[in-house]
């Protein structure tokens, strides 16, 4: 599957390229913290904080802690409105 | 399309959705790096857990939700049934009606200046013939606290002051039938005097400090001010003439009209003396206005006219009201002083203001005096 692969690439390149990138990364970003999804994780975040001790947490057991309950609670609207903007710009941009 | 395109297609776009998924899910896991290196450099810094308030402080200022409270914890009409001692005159009032009822009684409100002035007209008219009744005048006016057999009457009582007052009245101007029908409401006991009952002297010193001009309804007396605006020039001039005789129908001349004229500053003054604040200034826009609302009219153009066709005083009345003008401006120190003893007599003369832009005139005042 290199053409996959291959296109793939070129894809995300021009995402990047073009800026596109970036303002999908804004828009997630402005989306996640206007619903408070960020407030939230960071909620949890103080709760590992506690859990491990102030001095001694690490970045890894952040992520390992947070990750995945973050995928999980970005509210669907939120996934939907980007996800259309992707397939947007796919359709725009790929072959 | 060949087949091959045909599937590209198709693969494509499985291909693309799911493209598309693993790019939102790349963007998401950014989003969700972002925050937790975030969130630990906060920690390692120390910042992060400063927003935080400590369990007690949040037990106290925690949200009330009981009924008859409001959020903070705090009675909606506490002050309503509190009453508070006033420091001027040692009533207790209702903590609501405090700020009115000091203003009132510290006589420094917009209204509290034309009670008194009220007040004082009505007590120079009463000392002449009937009882004084002044205490129940000014609490008739001051709601704030009364004694418990006048409460019914007080409500009923109508007030001279609002706007509401009938505006009919004002119409009927000039009509000597009207003109004391209107008094009584104003001050609130039978105004008017009956000459006949009068000794020369007592009308001569009433003339000169009233309109005099006698009801045809009532033959009463008018006990408004020299300038009432119900009456005409002429009509007190006949008056005087009647009662005193034709040799003493001089209506007051330029030095009355300038003791009434500075009145108001001076008049000010006495009220505020106790209180030793500085400055006439503060006092004669107050007087100023009260002086308009006590004669109760709005038409200022009347005196102007009316002076002008008194043969005797034109001068005097120009300078008068020039001088008038100033009084309250600011050449009201020096006209204040000087006659301030004589216009307590001549307390009942209220001169409306004519709209005149305020004239530099401290150097006629003081030709006058």
């Amino acid at each position: 599957m290199s053409k996959d692969s291959k296109m793939r690439a070129t894809i995300n390149q021009k995402l990047t390229e073009m800026g596109e990138r970036e303002r999908l990364k804004e828009l997630l970003r402005a989306k996640l913290t206007e619903c408070g999804w960020r407030d939230q994780l960071k909620a949890n975040c103080k709760d590992v904080i506690k859990e491990k001790g102030l001095e001694h947490v690490t970045v890894e057991d952040l992520v390992v802690e947070i990750t995945p309950k973050g995928r999980v609670l970005v509210p669907d609207s939120v996934k939907k409105e980007l996800l259309q903007r992707i397939r947007a710009f796919l359709a725009q941009h790929a072959t | 399309m060949k087949m091959e395109d045909m599937s590209l297609l198709g693969l494509d776009n499985t291909k693309l959705e799911a493209l598309a998924q693993d790019i939102y899910s790349d963007l998401v896991e950014d989003s969700c790096l972002g925050l937790c290196f975030e969130v630990h450099r906060a920690v390692k810094q120390g910042y992060f857990f400063l927003d935080d308030t400590d369990q007690e402080s949040m037990k106290d200022f925690e949200i009330v939700d009981q009924p008859g409270v409001d959020i903070f914890g705090q009675v909606y009409n506490q002050w309503k049934n509190k009453e508070c001692v006033c420091p001027n005159c040692n009533r207790s009032i209702a903590a609501s009606r405090f700020a009115p009822h000091l203003e009132k009684c510290l006589g420094m409100g917009r209204n509290s200046s034309r009670i008194a002035n009220r007040r004082i007209a009505s007590s120079n008219n009463v000392n002449n013939k009937s009882e004084s009744d002044q205490e129940d005048n000014d609490d008739v006016n001051d709601n704030d606290w009364s004694y418990g057999s006048e409460k019914k009457g007080e409500n009923k009582t109508i007030n001279p002051n609002s706007p509401r007052r009938s505006k009919s009245l004002k119409h009927k101007n000039g009509e000597l039938s009207n003109s004391v029908n209107a008094d009584p409401y104003k001050y609130n006991y039978n105004t008017g005097i009956n000459y006949e009952t009068l000794g020369p002297d007592e009308l001569r010193s009433l003339l000169t400090t009233q309109c005099g001009v006698i009801s045809e309804h009532t033959k009463k007396m008018c006990t408004r001010s020299q300038r009432c605006p119900q009456h005409t020039d002429e009509q007190r001039r006949a008056v005087r003439v009647f009662l005193l005789g034709p040799s003493a129908s001089s209506l007051p001349d330029a030095d009355t009209m300038v003791e009434s004229d500075c009145y108001d500053a001076s008049d000010g003054q006495v009220l505020m003396s106790r209180l030793q604040w500085d400055g006439s200034s503060d006092i004669s826009p107050s007087d100023s206005a009260s002086s308009k609302a006590s004669t109760n009219n709005s038409d200022s153009k009347k005196p102007k006219k009316k002076k002008t066709s008194l043969g005797l005083n034109s001068t005097g009345g120009g300078g008068g009201s020039g001088s008038g003008g100033g009084s309250t401006g600011g050449g009201g120190g020096s006209g204040g002083g000087s006659s301030s003893q004589s216009s307590l007599v001549g307390l009942a003369n209220r001169k409306k203001k004519p709209k005149l832009p305020v004239p530099p005139a401290p150097s006629i005042y003081d030709n006058l005096n």
